[in-house]
């Protein structure tokens, strides 16, 4: 995600705040958190303290959380791409196992995950196969019939879903919010999944369980009810498993549901959305505000609201020209969406001929160019002269980038190569000092090169501030247990 | 013979190696020969071959003097080594190892080179598993029932029965039939351990007075002559002036950062700093054979009573990870439920009030007239500023709950006899470094009581031996890993050591030394493609 930098919105929230030295205060502690990456416990402490705000005070600490909500969204939104990817290797290996030592489940879980991807022919196959296991409890049955309504209706074939979903006893709250969860996937608004999660979540109370969780989110993110999603969020134990198989007393698996990760980015963004908005309700903030909106609205997939935003902003003659620079870059990439892409090209060439030396704004052109698939091949080549000629400091985003790209590229070696570059190594896995999306970067480059451990060292720290990457966890430790080629040994230090 | 199946690697997941044509001589990759790459060692080795060692300066060493069978390479997969193509039976029972032919032995001192051959695969086994034979390795390799001589470049290993990772554990060095003066089994009196010769890329020269050890290329390696002409190891009692060592260019490596001086090498363009994620950990060992040390209450009371987090930010500049039982947090056995006691002193008094003891007069804790008054003994290679924090603030942490800890400082060489052999102590501070497989069976099972075995505090629980069985005996994956997350859980409750921290490690090195790739527990196992660009040879 383009940022801007922490200085610039500091000087806008301290002009901004003026009189309102609570709405200072309050903002302060909160960007203290932010810098250090804790977003959710950032998140929680501003909001907190909005209410008892002065109205006139209330702009900055809103500009805040939009930061911070838009950050969790980036962080959530590679977790989930670098979890399915993890999730669906692991699956396979354990669908691979039949017979008697095989799990009944791993068919349940391997076709949500396909589905999650996109697979829908293929998650059928899996869904069928567990659906129509004998002995399988009703309720698991049913809700893997949901899902395979949904595969059916994503494949044209809505009478086949609809026959699927009517014979479904929705009196248990698991499968009314699982099929609630299908047709708000589904889109099919005139069901109304809200009230059908509504209802489930009546019948069982305070604590429902984490798969009704994922289904509830997966309802309050499509239906754009942010605050009820957020709400559930911070009651919900987020590392514990979707489902546990027992298969003997020295044999259980822990299955995870790794849409979660998607649905939680999809609340933080219409959070930060609806925050930055807010913000820019004040003229003071609003240049700033329209600076971050351009990304959220990048980041919804409404590339005209993103463009317009990013307009408004460059339209601001006091705008500081380096942030000018970064926010034409991006406005770049929103034209290469419009399929306008000899302008997108040309305008990053121009920019990275301008300023061959701004490590930042080259950092901002690369993840442009990653994010929008651009082949930017000859400005990447520039780049990588410039980091390593740059300080090691300074070039540290642009090292970040760098990563990236090669990661998206798929050349795993220079992706660890670059990203250890902008990695704090005296704090390792420290997300205080280190991005923890240049983290999770890292961890998947680790994990492609087969460098288990060190993926799963990252997460482990991440685990702390971040207990959802536990599904990312056990699914890599499931594969490095397969994979692993030793003897054995151990040695005395 | 039995009728072999040649297993396709779809199947099984093993791998068939191609016909291997010979290197002997230049590699002709276009990359310089020549120059001497010095690098920083944490002390001397107390052994030089492969079977008698358990430390980690001699496997580094070992590395680059031996050979496997086979080996594993940077993805992670079985490559071909001595043995040049493999075959396994379907009932996964039986290894059939075709041999190299041009491999040579490293010269013996005033002899002329010998052939490798499979009598020397037979005599490493057999040295190996000899009852006289003083190593670790006998427990990974119980597993195998007899192997046979098929021809002079032909060996079948058969198995007791179908293991998980099997292919993985013929990658023990092979040690020639020549080498040791005993054929039939080796101690640490062989003058082979201390002179060894093996197959590998380099050759032991010397060792010099100042207790370096200088190797050179084998120009007959069979992989092709290694680019780097000399390697050095240093040894560095201290290792505070490792680094500085580095940045004056004494050295041109240093194998494991001490985590103080990362942010000194991160900001120097002349050196990379390179992670490598030895599964690794640190810990206080507690010998139960004493009575007072018996009752899992106290060892937990000493886990409650020392402030872990803190003595890893003061000592340690907070780089590493708490953690809460016998596995590396980067292992894929870690149990992720279970976490590490928090720092309670007043948890671990009650504790060990539980146990029977009361405070006495001078307010050491006292139970049937004994004090509890214990010995911790530390390697003085290990006599690093940041370990004599470590161990004098254990020494405080425990005076705060009533118990005396007396330090003592030893030699390599003597702390070792004192815990493995003559299991003289109460407490250590060492560290335990595994490979991926994180197999703890030598740490903890009762079997492995004895004599320069792993398990040199006694610990005994039946159930923990049970389940180490069993994790062995499956070829469940899942399986084996529900079982090491119970041993985990087990043995953090019954904490026969306090465990500490896994710490971060990376190694450090000159720019000029480039394609450096680190093997994370073998470290140079990839260092026969190092090179130096002639302008940077010295």
């Amino acid at each position: 995600m383009a940022r801007l930098s922490v200085g610039l919105v500091w000087a806008v929230v301290a002009l901004a705040a003026g009189a309102a030295s609570a709405a200072d205060d309050a903002a302060a502690r909160a960007m203290r958190l932010y810098e250090t990456h804790r977003y959710e416990e950032a998140a929680r402490t501003l909001q907190a303290d909005v209410p008892a705000l002065d109205p006139a005070g209330r702009a900055p600490a809103y500009l805040t959380l939009g930061m911070i909500y838009l950050e969790n969204a980036e962080l959530h939104r590679e977790l989930h791409q670098a979890g399915l990817t993890a999730q669906l290797d692991y699956l396979k290996k354990l669908a691979a196992v039949r017979g008697a030592d095989g799990s009944r489940f791993v068919s349940l879980y391997l076709g949500r995950t396909l589905l999650e991807i996109g697979s829908s022919g293929d998650a059928t196959k899996y869904l069928e196969r567990f659906s129509t296991q004998t002995g399988v409890e009703p309720r698991y049955k049913a809700t893997a019939e949901a899902e395979l309504g949904l595969c059916h209706f994503l494949r044209k074939d809505a009478s086949k879903a609809r026959a699927l979903w009517a014979a479904l006893d929705t009196a248990d709250p698991d499968v009314q919010v699982a099929l609630a969860a299908v047709y708000s996937r589904a889109g099919l608004k005139e069901r109304d999944p809200v009230a059908m999660a509504d209802a489930a979540l009546r019948k069982v109370g305070a604590s429902p369980s984490p798969r009704m969780l994922g289904s509830l989110f997966t309802v309050y993110a499509r239906a754009g009810l942010t605050d009820k999603g957020l709400g559930l969020i911070r009651q919900a134990d987020l590392k514990a498993a979707s489902y546990t198989e027992v298969l003997g007393q020295t044999k259980t698996i822990n299955f995870y549901d790794l849409s979660v990760l998607g649905d939680l980015a999809a609340l933080y963004l219409q959070a930060g959305q609806l925050y930055l908005e807010k913000a820019a309700a004040d003229p003071k903030l609003k240049p700033t505000a329209d600076y971050y909106l351009g990304v959220a609205y990048a980041d919804a997939g409404n590339v005209e609201l993103s463009l317009q935003a990013t307009d408004a902003f460059l339209s601001v003659a006091s705008a500081p020209a380096q942030y000018r620079n970064r926010a034409r870059a991006r406005h770049a990439a929103g034209r290469y969406l419009q399929r306008r892409h000899a302008e997108a090209l040309a305008t990053w060439e121009e920019l990275a001929q301008g300023k061959p030396a701004d490590a930042d704004l080259l950092a901002e052109i690369i993840l442009g160019c990653v994010r929008v698939r651009a082949e930017c091949g000859r400005i990447a080549g520039r780049a990588e002269l410039a980091a390593e000629a740059g300080d090691a400091k300074k070039t540290r985003a642009l090292n970040i980038a760098l990563g990236k790209y090669h990661l998206s590229k798929k050349d795993y070696r220079r992706a660890v190569m670059y990203l250890e570059a902008g990695r704090d190594k005296s704090n390792k896995n420290r997300i205080e000092a280190n991005d923890p999306v240049m983290l999770v970067s890292l961890a998947e480059a680790y994990y492609r090169r087969r460098q288990f451990s060190e993926a799963l060292e990252i997460y482990f720290e991440m685990s702390k501030h971040f207990p959802v990457v536990r599904g990312l966890q056990e699914a890599l430790q499931g594969i490095y247990s397969m994979e692993h080629n030793s003897a054995g040994d151990v040695k005395i230090f | 013979m039995k009728k072999i199946t040649v297993v396709a690697l779809s199947i099984l997941g093993i791998l068939i190696g191609a016909p291997l044509v010979s290197h002997a001589g230049p590699k002709n990759d276009g990359r310089p020969d020549g120059g001497t790459l010095g690098y920083g060692e944490y002390g001397r080795p107390s052994t030089l071959d492969p079977i008698t060692s358990n430390e980690m300066v001699s496997l580094r060493i070992t590395e680059l003097v031996f050979n496997g069978l086979v080996g594993i390479d940077e993805k992670q997969e079985i490559v071909p080594e001595l043995a040049e193509r493999w075959e396994v039976s379907p009932d996964g029972r039986t290894y059939t190892f075709a041999l190299r032919k041009d491999v040579m032995w490293h010269p013996k001192e005033g002899e002329e080179s010998r052939p490798f051959t499979a009598d020397d695969v037979l005599f490493t086994y057999s040295i190996m598993m000899h009852p006289k034979t003083i190593t670790p390795l006998k427990v990974r390799y119980e597993f195998i029932e007899k192997v046979e001589k098929l021809g002079d470049h032909s060996v079948q290993f058969t198995l007791k029965r179908p293991i998980l990772n099997a292919l993985a554990k013929f990658s023990f060095k092979v040690i020639p039939k020549h080498g040791p003066s005993n054929p039939l089994y080796l101690t640490r009196e062989d003058p082979f351990v201390q002179h060894p010769i093996g197959t590998g890329p380099y050759i032991l020269k010397a060792i010099t007075t100042d207790r370096e050890i200088v190797l050179v290329a084998n120009e007959n390696y069979f992989k092709g002559r290694p680019h780097i002409s000399r390697f050095i190891s240093k040894p560095f009692a201290d290792q505070n002036i490792m680094t500085q060592a580095l940045m004056f260019n004494a050295i041109d490596m240093v194998v494991l950062v001490n985590p103080r001086d990362i942010p000194e090498l991160q900001g120097d363009k002349r050196f990379i700093l390179q992670p490598y994620n030895a599964l690794s950990y640190a810990f206080f060992g507690y010998n139960v054979r004493n009575p007072l040390l018996a009752d899992k209450r106290v060892r937990k009371a000493f886990t409650y009573a020392v402030n872990r987090q803190e003595m890893l930010s003061s000592f340690f500049n907070g780089q590493g990870t708490i953690i809460s039982g016998p596995f590396a947090p980067g292992s894929w056995a870690y149990n992720l439920d279970v976490q590490p006691l928090p720092f309670d002193p007043q948890k671990a008094i009650e504790l060990l009030k539980e146990a029977g003891f009361t405070p006495g007069p001078d307010g050491v804790m006292q139970k049937d007239g004994k004090k509890l008054a214990l010995s911790l003994k530390v390697p003085i290679e290990k006599e690093s500023e940041a370990v004599k924090r470590v161990v004098l603030a254990f020494q405080n942490y425990l005076k705060n709950v009533g118990t005396t800890i007396k330090v003592e400082f030893k030699e390599w060489q003597a702390w070792k006899e004192s815990v493995f052999l003559e299991h003289d102590f109460d407490v250590i501070f060492a560290s335990w470094v595994f490979d991926d497989s994180a197999d703890i069976s030598s740490l903890f099972h009762s079997a492995e009581i004895g004599s320069w075995k792993n398990n040199f505090g006694g610990y005994s629980n039946p159930e923990v031996d049970g389940l180490i069985v069993e994790s062995k005996l499956t070829l469940d994956h899942e399986k084996r890993r529900t079982i090491n997350r119970k041993l985990h859980a087990i043995i953090a409750d019954e904490a026969p050591y306090t465990f500490l921290w896994a710490l971060t490690n990376y190694s450090g090195y000159h720019n000029k030394l480039r394609r450096v790739a680190i093997h994370p527990y073998k470290f140079f196992s990839f260092a026969d493609e190092w090179f130096i660009p002639a302008s940077d040879q010295k």
